[in-house]
């Protein structure tokens, strides 16, 4: 499972952090970071990450096909 | 007694928040969501931002519950029997459930009488596209109603350079954000091309087409397009007879429980029931859904929920300018400003309250909510020491 993420859309809003942490974390200006960028989702985090990615109220997150 | 299948009714943020917390609480029996909507589960906050704007932001609206395995029903629910725990859809098929979640939504106000056609809404994917097309070519528009979402919907006509005007019994989003925000955001929608009216008393639609709204004082103003912003009506014609629904939406508890047993409900089809903090209130904002959707799905299953059916997060954007806020509502009086200026558009902004927590305002600000909340609850106990 692959995500991405647009980063222009992106508000900061950290949904998405609190939902999984190890996926995305937000610095102190909103920045988001996407740890696994052009990789796959380690399998014990993908549960966590769909949830993350449905829950991010601007829509920035995708699960690719 | 744990229910063995779980029946949602309404493919809204509520009930697919729902569906996702029924599997992450561990419920392994049937999980089944009726939804109207024929493009399925999608986004709403984007529609009356990004998605005016820009065409290519409608595919990351939507929604999936893969591998959840959730039985989803696309049509719509026509009635429900709570005695014999049914609900029957258009297709004319019937659903039996042991738990019912009701999570069917609200849909937009309209203000033209009925059979007037032209008047735009935004509330669905098809009515953002729609205002979308329309913009395309529209030379001058009226939004009726200076809440949350007419000043959206006002932002991106002036985005899209076309000429806007505002018109409300109130200032813009002063019922809500107070006199302090209300006067410094509308300065700042006058400079960016919108413009806004206050009326003393309600504007009613006029043509057919509808290309106007006519004032009480007698003045109308014509444009190409109207767009009423004026609330929305919960979505409860399916549950006549069943005594679950008036005129506010489903009542619930704490728990997210209706007057029925077995009966559930989240999101904008809700209201919170009196209780010791306020009367019979709706509260139909984005992050109450998720939070009553989670709620909704532990009572569901006969658990205690871990949250409250309310969140006091939200967010909006006006005249290009995206405001963040976490705490309670309304605001009344002068901020504390903690970082930044108002007047240079990004600001870090604190209400304090004698009695509990602040509420905080980002402004133009981008700072995570997990911030805000943070001071937000830094107020409430410097306060209550």
């Amino acid at each position: 499972m692959q995500i991405s993420v647009d980063h222009a859309r992106c508000e900061g809003h950290g949904l998405c952090a609190d939902q999984a942490p190890e996926v995305f974390s937000l610095d102190d200006d909103a920045e988001l970071t996407y740890h696994f960028d052009g990789a796959d989702v380690p399998d014990e985090h993908r549960s966590a990450a769909r949830v993350a990615v449905n829950v991010c109220p601007v829509a920035a997150l995708r699960v690719l096909p | 007694m744990t229910p063995r299948s779980v029946l949602i009714v309404g493919e809204s943020l509520a009930g697919t928040t729902a569906a996702r917390e029924l599997r992450a609480l561990g419920h392994t029996g049937p999980v089944t969501i009726i939804g109207a909507e024929p493009h399925g589960a999608y986004s709403r906050p984007p529609l009356s931002k990004a998605v005016l704007r820009d065409p290519g932001a409608d595919d990351a609206l939507f929604q999936d519950l893969d591998g959840l395995d959730i039985h989803i029903v696309r049509s719509a629910a026509t009635a429900a029997d709570t005695s014999r725990r049914t609900v029957t859809t258009t297709d004319g098929r019937e659903f039996r459930y042991d738990a019912l979640i009701i999570a069917t939504g609200a849909e937009a106000r309209r203000l033209a009488a009925p059979g007037r056609r032209g008047e735009l809404v935004l509330r669905t994917l098809d009515d953002a596209r729609l205002l979308r097309s329309r913009l395309e070519t529209a030379a001058s528009a009226i939004v009726v109603g200076a809440g949350f979402l007419g000043m959206e919907v006002a932002g991106a006509c002036a985005a899209r350079g076309v000429p806007v005007t505002v018109v409300d019994v109130h200032r813009p989003l002063e019922r809500i954000l107070g006199g302090y925000l209300s006067a410094a955001l509308t300065a700042r929608a006058e400079a960016y091309g919108i413009s806004c009216v206050q009326t003393f008393g309600f504007a009613v639609p006029t043509g057919d087409p509808v290309r106007g709204v006519m004032l009480p004082g007698g003045t109308e103003l014509t444009a190409d397009l109207v767009v009423t912003c004026a609330g929305e009506t919960p979505c409860t014609d399916w549950l006549a007879g069943t005594g679950l629904a008036g005129q506010l939406g489903v009542g619930i508890d704490e728990t997210c429980a209706t007057a029925v047993p077995g009966v559930f409900a989240a999101g904008d089809v809700t209201h919170l029931r009196a209780d010791d903090i306020g009367p019979d209130r709706r509260a139909p904002f984005w992050s109450n859904a998720v939070a009553q959707g989670k709620v909704a799905a532990a009572s569901a299953l006969g658990l205690a929920p871990t949250g409250t059916p309310y969140d006091d997060y939200f967010w909006t954007e006006v005249a290009g300018l995206a405001l963040k806020v976490v705490g309670p509502l309304p605001l009344t009086g002068e901020p504390t400003t903690v970082e930044g200026s108002v007047e240079n558009g990004r600001a870090l902004l604190t209400w304090k309250r004698p009695d509990g927590p602040s509420t905080v305002v980002a402004y133009g600000m981008r700072k995570p909510i997990k911030a805000l909340r943070a001071l937000a609850e830094a107020g409430e106990h410097s306060a209550s020491r």
